[in-house]
């Protein structure tokens, strides 16, 4: 498949995790600004159906050409791309009312992965925005590196739980008919109460239990999900723990293993450099959060976790 | 080299299996104390998990503790077995702080890295800059700030890593002030 060889380049990130505001429009633009001064060549494409406001993180007016051209009249990707001032990278904005709902088709989403794929630069990273809706979940399935932004608070860590959640059962179920197991998992959802199965984790132990011939096909959906944690906004060094924490239950609760790769602390530098309209990274290049960027990209190239010198 | 029976204890905890046993106690309080309270994490997905498969996702950690402790248990100790501040353990501050040690900004950069601790968790809790706490572990006198300021921002740093605050910082300032009176002569 397709992905599979675009996987070992690793260059599709997308960052998402339901809730809104908990970073991931800064997290996408100081990563891009970071991999860019590095040298690599970069486009970050905004779709954020709740408001794509990227190009405002860099201090540029809204684009005037986005994905609509590219649904609607054909438009190459490489001709939305506009400057975002910083070199080596380029941004492609959605549009509100062309990725709203169930607008798009399913092949014009499969399309546009296609061409996404096919993109010259080293790295793409795709801001997805708030929101768990079909469409926001396949675009976070199709990349390379699916990366969570967490917020040490109780409605961040129920959305990024949920959302993670849901993107895992559509990639079972997409699997599992892949292979030709058409409806298992939702028969068995179905009889839920028979089975005793509250969960998603009960529910894939359901499905192994009774059919021992699918159990290669969820174990390849759980090893081939990438997936990466970055703990925003942190007020004290007990918040980090939190990371770990969710680390744990996504194994434990899901089976998925993922690598918790920095996190950034609360500062008003990262507003501050919104409202000034300059990059953050370049704005303010020797401020703490600046530094745990780069960290936490760092291990994102590397595919690294953190170290934390307490457990 | 860890056998290998004892690779699934090492995956309960979710460590890798060259851990050294502090870092396995130390995951093995931090996994506990998330799967038996009502943590801040735990808590908004109260429901995906019933409270059967809780306990007994406790029960493993317990288990891969107590096996992977006794296993480990002399294999491991030497050198490794430090607790984390905030439970300074037995072995933790033993030879610390005799009297015969003075706290230059070398010793105090030992015991943090004996610990385990990064600067910018300092940082982070102290509220002191990266670039002062390295200067004072680094003794660059010259870059550190006024006498009354240094003294706050070494019994902080010393209050973090639970040592007396006040012998430290007094022992600090006094060879500070040996150094300002050298280069005071200088000039």
């Amino acid at each position: 498949m397709e992905k599979s060889r675009a996987a070992k380049e690793g260059k599709i990130w997308a960052i998402g995790g339901g809730k809104g505001g908990t970073g991931k429009t800064f997290v996408t633009s100081a990563m891009g600004t970071y991999l860019a001064a590095k040298g690599k060549r970069v486009v970050l494409i905004d779709i954020d159906i709740g408001g794509a406001n990227l190009h405002s993180f860099f201090g540029i007016n809204r684009p005037k050409k986005s994905l609509t051209d590219f649904f609607e009249a054909g438009a190459s990707l490489n001709k939305l791309a506009v400057k975002t001032g910083i070199d080596n990278m380029s941004l492609i904005t959605g549009d509100i009312h062309s990725l709203a709902s169930d607008s798009i088709k399913f092949t014009q989403k499969l399309k546009l992965f296609r061409h996404i794929m096919k993109l010259n630069e080293q790295y793409v990273i795709i801001d997805l925005g708030g929101g768990s809706h079909n469409n926001t979940i396949d675009t976070f399935l199709m990349a390379d590196k699916m990366i969570v932004i967490l917020e040490p608070e109780i409605p961040s860590i129920e959305n990024v739980y949920h959302f993670i959640k849901n993107a895992l059962f559509r990639k079972l179920r997409m699997s599992l008919r892949e292979y030709g197991f058409k409806d298992i998992v939702e028969q068995m959802w179905e009889r839920r109460k028979e089975y005793n199965i509250k969960s998603l984790r009960e529910l894939m132990d359901c499905i192994r239990d009774s059919f021992s011939y699918v159990e290669d096909i969820i174990h390849k959906v759980l090893s081939d999900f990438n997936l990466y944690l970055i703990l925003n906004k942190i007020r004290s060094s007990d918040d980090i723990l939190i990371g770990s924490s969710m680390k744990s239950i996504f194994m434990k609760y899901l089976g998925v293993d993922t690598k918790f790769v920095g996190f950034v602390e609360y500062e008003d530098s990262v507003w501050r450099s919104i409202r000034e309209r300059r990059p953050f990274m370049l704005n303010y290049s020797l401020s703490r959060s600046a530094r745990e960027v780069e960290i936490f990209t760092e291990n994102l190239l590397k595919g690294k976790e953190i170290k934390l010198s307490r457990n | 080299m860890p056998k290998k029976n004892l690779k699934k204890y090492f995956d309960i905890l979710e460590i890798d299996s060259n851990a050294s046993l502090s870092e396995i106690r130390n995951t093995y309080i931090r996994l506990k104390k998330l799967y038996s309270t009502d943590s801040m994490v735990i808590t908004p997905i109260a429901d995906e998990f019933s409270k059967k498969k809780r306990l007994a996702v406790l029960q493993q950690i317990e288990e891969a503790y107590t096996r992977l402790k006794e296993e480990l248990k002399d294999e491991r100790q030497k050198s490794t077995y430090f607790g984390k501040p905030g439970v300074a353990s037995e072995n933790s501050t033993e030879g610390e702080e005799t009297e015969s040690i003075s706290f230059s900004g070398d010793v105090l950069r030992k015991i943090r890295e004996r610990r385990r601790i990064h600067l910018h968790e300092v940082a982070l809790d102290t509220k002191i800059r990266m670039e002062i706490l390295e200067n004072i572990e680094y003794e660059r006198f010259d870059a550190l700030p006024q006498e009354v300021y240094l003294r706050g921002h070494v019994s902080n740093y010393a209050r973090y890593l639970l040592l007396d605050a006040r012998k430290v910082a007094d022992d600090y300032i006094r060879r500070y002030k040996t150094w300002k009176a050298d280069a005071e002569e200088k000039v």
